[in-house]
């Protein structure tokens, strides 16, 4: 249908629309025509993908000199693809309904593993091996080795795309990963590269959060996109942790002893090209005298993402002269190792800040600020005059160089923890010290500076004035939608007590407890027999998971629950926990049902919906809080309290409900799904914690399903379950939770769309 | 009674039933017993009818074996011999235990295919009532040739379901103590079957080692005490049996998980789209190995702990994770082993395509429609079309061209017709009777009584006299009322199901033959008797104008003329 939103035509490729994905379109339309940041929270399964879509396509199409590309970042590699599936859908309806071909460039982005076509390499399992494996045919060096000897092997995929690849652009259409593929093998030419050269003129661009979010990665890709672009960050509940995670590290002592093989390996090549070829390091010595200045002239021009491992300011000056030489920098690579050896050498926690550790590190082996910060530039220059292939290996050097340059550039917002050992086993040393990012709005802030529009949306984004405040932006608009329902389809219950009125709860004090662990046992069993097809039970924690089960497992109560269904259960392992999952759906797909036992947090938590009928049922044992006793949470708490003025319970509460919000979110998608969204903690049934749902749950938890026993859910189950079993027709829907273009032309249906969205 | 033909497998002596002294046979078909001194069994069941046995305790005084019926009824034998009542008992139950899962499936198998050849067919049903509701033959010999006749047809079109393995098969072994510090399990040869179905690895064991080695009760006992039954105890000794299967399934679970998922979406490894191992497009490179999952499980686990880390406690638990992960997926397995032979082929010739350097040429099909699927939001599409029923065709050919005669050859064409009828007409045109060698009247009348049905000549084939009978009711259907045309037809088709049992017993060269003959002759005849003439008085009594059973009656009288003439040459063989 075509729609009319605020003046904007919108093309949507569906006959009918959800009144909440109106409500969405006009929000994000005002969010673009104020050219601001925008938070929008629109309930899971709602057909946000979509609208977004079509809006800014819509958008793009209308006013091509104010936005000129959409990139659009998502968490995983399927909800990448399914967005560039939707998005081929919106362009087949515009070419059917306008009968002009698309001119519009659309790509998906991913890394090499997903990308790669070279027969060899392609072939390979993990992500990393097919990189180093890619390196090392592609490296400047090995294709200019090759003018030489030419049996030097070489991807001719690269040396194709680099030939003719960049002359004639790639022609406008949608690119998945498997089309890039599918268009490279026909033009011989690499999927990857030819990828990474054309989202610089694509339209819509889709990748993941790290191409842009990540310093080191976002520097190589996408360094070049332009200023007046929108940037969507899809499922963004956990973007803090994302920006975090990007900037920390952790170094354990294997990777220290590593990076000492590493230095080695280093030593034995300077040594060995001296006698054959000094005149290249002569050549790298008076590279660095100059590359870094020219580097500056580029930066200088503004359009380029601040790069915060190398911030702007130190590039005035050239690399110093004390790590200039190859056989210096080695040496203060060894002296450096060796610092950090010594100090992961400790009996007990050490906590201190970055200038802390630099004043330390001086005193003890005299190193200073200035080339610590060059460590990570110098080493890459290094790498490349050595003319290393397997790039891989060198990985463990390469995390001390980012480690030393990190510390070194940031003396806020950063903290660094050295624990002798794993709190669990005291006895055991286990050396880690983690550089830890507390401030996630410093990897972010590049994004919001340099784009136009970055828009923040989720299912579950609760409390919504939360995340401006640690991402440290001004949104212009903060909005929560609202599920219209003709039935509703779902039924969030806290449960509160067992039959024997034992109150159940995964709080600390009583999570061992034997009545908590038996009722929780009972709910899984008694729902076990009521709900049809798939139940997924997620656990605050793995550890947790594994008693419970192993426990359920003494008393019986697995055992009963097998004669209602078949029992997967979530291990660390990820190809394991993969089986899992198929064989846990296909268990669905047959009507035997069956019941996941898996872990808030974990991976499957984060990327597998369960829709329909493979999860009828989800089940919340506990409050998913986080490890508390974390010493790096500990510092971030504090770290939030000081700067953003959150409360610590307030944090930990919000970081908690949002995943369970996350759990309970994934049973639903669309109208026609119905799910049981089970809550079993008494600790929900406060305000606070409730209040922190977000609304489209919150709305559907009466005063009567606060507190209840086992067999109050049972009954309310059935009861609910029942009704959903009826059958449900388009007629039910039309008009109320489900509108024509028809009905949307009338004022009075407009004026109810009006309240669906709710400003914060 | 006791039938001389039937194989007995074992006598036992000395067996008490109701207080009496007897002696217990087990035959091939039933089990039966006898008071001492006397011919003739009090007791009597079939195998299939049984529905379980039960044996006394080992430790009882009283030896005894009970076997409980379908019916609910039971029947208990007391072993009484001092010397070897137990072993008695034990051979007894032993042969029983081996014979009687061989007549309880197929007792329920033949039931259900029974049953569902009555409901699908109206006919049939219609015809059971009368011959075997009326007792006019038995319910065996109305099945006799029919199941075989329809199962090769069936087995091959209808695959039937197979019943699955319930989940819980090994928390139904529920061990009881028997009061002195042991546990007494109880088996049931459908928890032995899943437990085989389940964990082929036991199968084979059991395979090996029974009963040379062990016999069949050391062997559950083992098994029972195995750490492999108790999923969490960690494997101790390799003196242990089940050691081995233990170490073959986890090998079975590595390969599972070596192959990967099919489903795209599900694959937890490819979620990630982690790209921090970026290489510059120059050439220099930033590998780190950023590992750091500050929310993650706990506390940024590291991969690195290493299992020694680990306790005892934590390393029982998470084997009963992998356990329970083993035993649905093989539950699960199990119940669809059977069904997909094709599915298996397709995905067996994918697997082998995906095996071939570039797998990713193969993925794209299931990878599209599961994505497609994730996108699709079925309300707001308009629906397009009905949902249609696939056809499901027996022989596919056939519908594609059509039903084809199927000895073409021996039909004629239209113009062969035309032709003939031209020559015919020639013919007659240029007619010159020959009066000299005409055939006499009498001669002429019996040719024509010999070509009509019933003749001499046209005595093959009951099936075109139904025809007739049918034709002769088409005929004037005005006549007759159309309930005594429905009673008629009925009448057709038993008769016509009974001439069938007789005919097929020609030629008689076996002793069963003769003795179906005999029987089905006399069934011919209580047929007459029972039916047929009752329906003739109820004809003649109101309509005596026409003979609306003369060619029934025929037909019968051909069948009794026949096995007369079969019979008088018998007779004479034999004197």
């Amino acid at each position: 249908m075509k729609l009319n939103i605020e003046g904007l035509l919108v093309y949507f490729p569906y006959d009918y629309i959800y009144p909440e994905q109106y409500s969405y379109m006009q929000e994000l339309k005002r969010t673009l025509d104020a050219k601001g940041h925008g938070v929008l929270e629109m309930p899971s399964g709602t057909g946000k993908t979509i609208s977004l879509l079509s809006l800014i396509v819509a958008y793009q199409r209308a006013y091509p000199l104010e936005v000129t590309k959409l990139i659009y970042c998502s968490r995983t590699v399927p909800e990448i693809e399914k967005v560039v599936e939707e998005l081929r859908k919106l362009m087949e309806f515009y070419a059917k309904e306008t009968g002009e071909t698309n001119k519009l460039l659309a790509l998906a982005l991913s890394s090499r593993k997903n990308l790669c076509v070279h027969p060899e390499v392609s072939s390979l399992r993990f992500g990393k091996e097919v990189d180093g494996k890619c390196h090392s045919l592609t490296a400047s060096y090995i294709r200019a080795q090759r003018h030489s000897n030419p049996s030097q092997p070489i991807c001719h995929f690269f040396e194709e795309f680099d030939a003719l690849g960049r002359q004639v652009p790639i022609p406008p259409g949608i690119y998945n990963l498997d089309d890039l593929k599918a268009f490279g093998r026909r033009k011989g030419w690499c999927p990857y590269y030819l990828a990474r050269y054309s989202i610089l003129h694509a339209n819509i661009v889709v990748y993941s959060y790290h191409y842009l979010l990540d310093p080191k990665i976002a520097d190589l890709v996408s360094k070049e996109l332009a200023k007046k672009s929108v940037v969507v960050f899809d499922e963004a509940h956990n973007i803090d942790n994302v920006c975090i995670d990007s900037m920390s590290v952790n170094l354990t002592r294997r990777t220290l002893d590593r990076s000492q093989a590493n230095v080695e390996t280093l030593q034995n090549t300077i040594q060995r090209i001296k006698e054959i070829d000094a005149a290249k390091l002569k050549e790298e010595y008076r590279r660095l005298v100059e590359g870094l200045k020219e580097a500056n002239v580029a930066r200088e021009t503004d359009i380029y993402l601040s790069n915060p491992v190398l911030p702007d300011e130190i590039l005035q000056e050239a690399v110093p002269g004390s790590i200039r030489t190859a056989e210096h920098f080695v040496g203060f690579m060894k002296r450096l190792l060796e610092y950090l050896k010594s100090r992961l050498r400790i009996q007990h926690v050490v906590q201190e800040s970055s200038p802390q550790f630099l004043k330390d590190i001086y005193e003890k082996v005299c190193i200073d600020r200035k080339p610590l910060r060059f460590c990570a530039e110098r080493l890459r220059s290094l790498l490349r005059t050595l003319e290393i292939t397997d790039i891989a290996d060198f990985s463990p050097i390469t995390l001390i160089s980012h480690f030393a340059t990190l510390v070194s550039t940031y003396s806020k917002g950063f903290t660094i923890i050295i624990e002798p050992f794993e709190d669990k086993t005291p006895t055991i040393a286990n050396p880690v010290l983690h550089f830890s990012c507390m401030d996630p709005s410093i990897a972010i802030k590049p994004v919001f500076e340099r784009f136009q529009s970055v828009i923040i949306t989720s299912g579950t984004l609760s409390p919504l004035d939360i995340y401006p405040r640690i991402l440290d932006f001004r949104p212009v608009t903060m909005s929560s939608f609202t599920m219209t329902l003709a039935r509703t389809c779902l039924c969030p219950l806290i449960v509160g007590r067992g039959n024997d009125q034992v109150a159940i709860s995964s709080k600390f004090e009583t999570r061992e407890d034997f009545a908590v662990i038996r009722n929780y046992g009972n709910l899984l069993l008694e729902l076990s027999g009521i709900v049809p097809d798939g139940i997924v039970a997620f656990f605050t924690s793995y550890i947790y998971m594994e008693n419970i089960v192993a426990s359920w497992y003494e008393q019986g109560i697995l055992e009963n629950i097998q004669r209602n269904k078949l029992i997967f259960i979530e291990t660390p392992d990820a190809a394991e926990t993969s089986m899992a999952l198929e064989k846990y759906q296909e268990a669905c797909e047959n009507g035997r049902g069956a019941i996941l036992l898996s872990v808030a947090r974990g991976k499957v938590s984060e990327g597998i919906d369960f829709v329909h009928h493979y999860g009828r049922a989800v089940i919340m044992f506990g409050v998913p809080y986080v490890y508390t006793q974390s010493r790096i949470l500990k510092a971030r708490l504090e770290y939030l309290r000081d700067q953003f003025q959150i409360r610590e319970n307030d944090f930990l509460t919000f970081d908690a409900m949002r995943h369970a919000a996350q759990c309970v979110g994934r049973a639903i998608r669309g109208k026609t799904d119905y799910g049981l969204m089970i809550f079993a903690d008494k600790r929900y049934a406060r305000a606070d914690k409730r209040g922190k749902l977000p609304r489209w749950i919150q709305e559907h938890i009466s005063d009567g399903s606060l507190n209840l026993t086992i067999d109050e859910t049972v009954q309310l189950s059935k009861h609910f379950l029942r009704q959903m079993a009826q059958p449900f027709r388009r007629e039910d829907q039309l008009g109320l939770s489900l509108l024509t273009l028809d009905q949307l032309q009338s004022e009075e249906t407009l004026q109810r769309i009006a309240q669906i969205a709710q400003q914060v | 009674m006791a039938a001389s033909s039937e194989e007995v497998l074992l006598v036992v002596k000395k067996v008490r039933q109701k207080k009496q002294d007897g002696t217990l046979y087990l035959m091939a078909e039933r089990i039966a017993w006898g008071p001492e001194g006397k011919d003739r069994f009090t007791v009597s069941h079939l195998y299939a009818d049984i529905r379980c046995q039960k044996i006394s305790p080992d430790g009882k005084a009283k030896i005894q074996l009970q076997l409980v019926l379908h019916t609910g009824e039971s029947t208990t034998f007391h072993f009484a011999n001092e010397n070897s009542a137990l072993r008695d008992r034990d051979a007894a139950k032993d042969l029983l235990q081996q014979l009687l899962p061989k007549f309880k499936k197929k007792a329920n198998k033949e039931l259900e295919e029974k049953n569902r050849m009555l409901q699908e067919d109206p006919v049939l049903f219609q015809l059971y009532k009368d011959l075997v509701v009326s007792q006019v033959i038995s319910a065996e010999e109305f099945w006799a040739n029919r199941l075989s006749m329809n199962s090769v047809n069936h087995s091959t079109s209808n695959n039937k379901q197979e019943v699955g393995i319930s989940a819980a098969f090994l928390a139904d072994i529920r061990p009881q103590t028997d009061g002195c510090n042991g546990l007494r399990y109880n088996l049931t040869s459908d928890i032995i079957e899943s437990i085989f179905r389940t964990y082929p690895a036991v199968k084979q064991k059991y395979a090996e080692n029974v009963p040379h080695n062990l016999t069949e009760k050391e062997f559950w006992t083992r098994f029972f005490q195995s750490h492999y039954f108790h999923r969490d105890r960690i494997s101790t000794g390799l003196q242990d049996l089940f050691s081995e299967c233990a170490k073959q399934d986890e090998k079975g679970l590595k390969s599972m998980v070596g192959q990967g998922v099919k489903n795209p979406l599900v694959d937890l490894q490819s979620l990630e789209d982690k790209a921090l191992d970026e290489v510059n497009l120059a050439g220099t490179d930033t590998i780190p190995l950023y590992k750091t999952r500050v929310f993650g499980y706990g506390t940024a686990a590291t991969p690195s702990t290493s299992n020694s880390n680990r306790t005892v406690k934590e390393n029982s638990n998470s084997a009963i994770i992998k356990r329970f992960n083993h035993h649905s997926a093989m539950v699960l397995a199990a119940g669809l082993r059977k069904q997909d032979p094709l599915n298996d082929q397709a995905s067996e010739t994918s697997s082998t395509d995906g095996n071939s350097r570039d797998s990713d040429l193969f993925q794209p099909p299931i990878k599209k429609v599961k994505l497609q699927e994730a996108i699709e939001y079925e309300d707001l599409q308009q629906e397009d079309g009905l949902k249609t029923v696939s056809l499901n065709l027996k022989k596919s050919d056939r519908y594609s061209h059509g039903p084809v005669p199927i000895q073409t050859q021996h039909y004629t064409t239209s113009q062969d017709i035309i032709n003939s009828v031209i020559l015919v007409q020639h013919e007659m045109a240029n007619y010159k009777p020959c009066l000299t060698q005409v055939m006499s009247s009498t001669m002429a009348s019996s040719a024509i009584v010999a070509l009509s049905p019933g003749g001499v000549l046209m005595q093959a084939g009951t099936q075109q006299a139904i025809n007739r009978g049918y034709l002769s009711l088409s005929l004037h259907p005005k006549m007759v009322p159309s309930e005594v045309q429905s009673e008629l037809k009925h009448l057709y088709t038993a008769a016509g199901e009974l001439l069938r049992h007789f005919w097929s017993c020609f030629p008689v060269n076996t002793p069963f033959l003769e003795e179906k003959v005999v029987k089905m002759r006399s069934n011919l005849e209580r047929f007459q008797l029972t039916k047929l003439h009752p329906f003739q008085e109820k004809v003649q009594r109101q309509y005596f104008s026409t003979n609306l059973t003369g060619h029934l009656e025929e037909m019968l009288q051909t069948a009794y003329n026949k096995f007369h003439a079969w019979q008088t040459r018998r007779m004479m063989r034999k004197t």
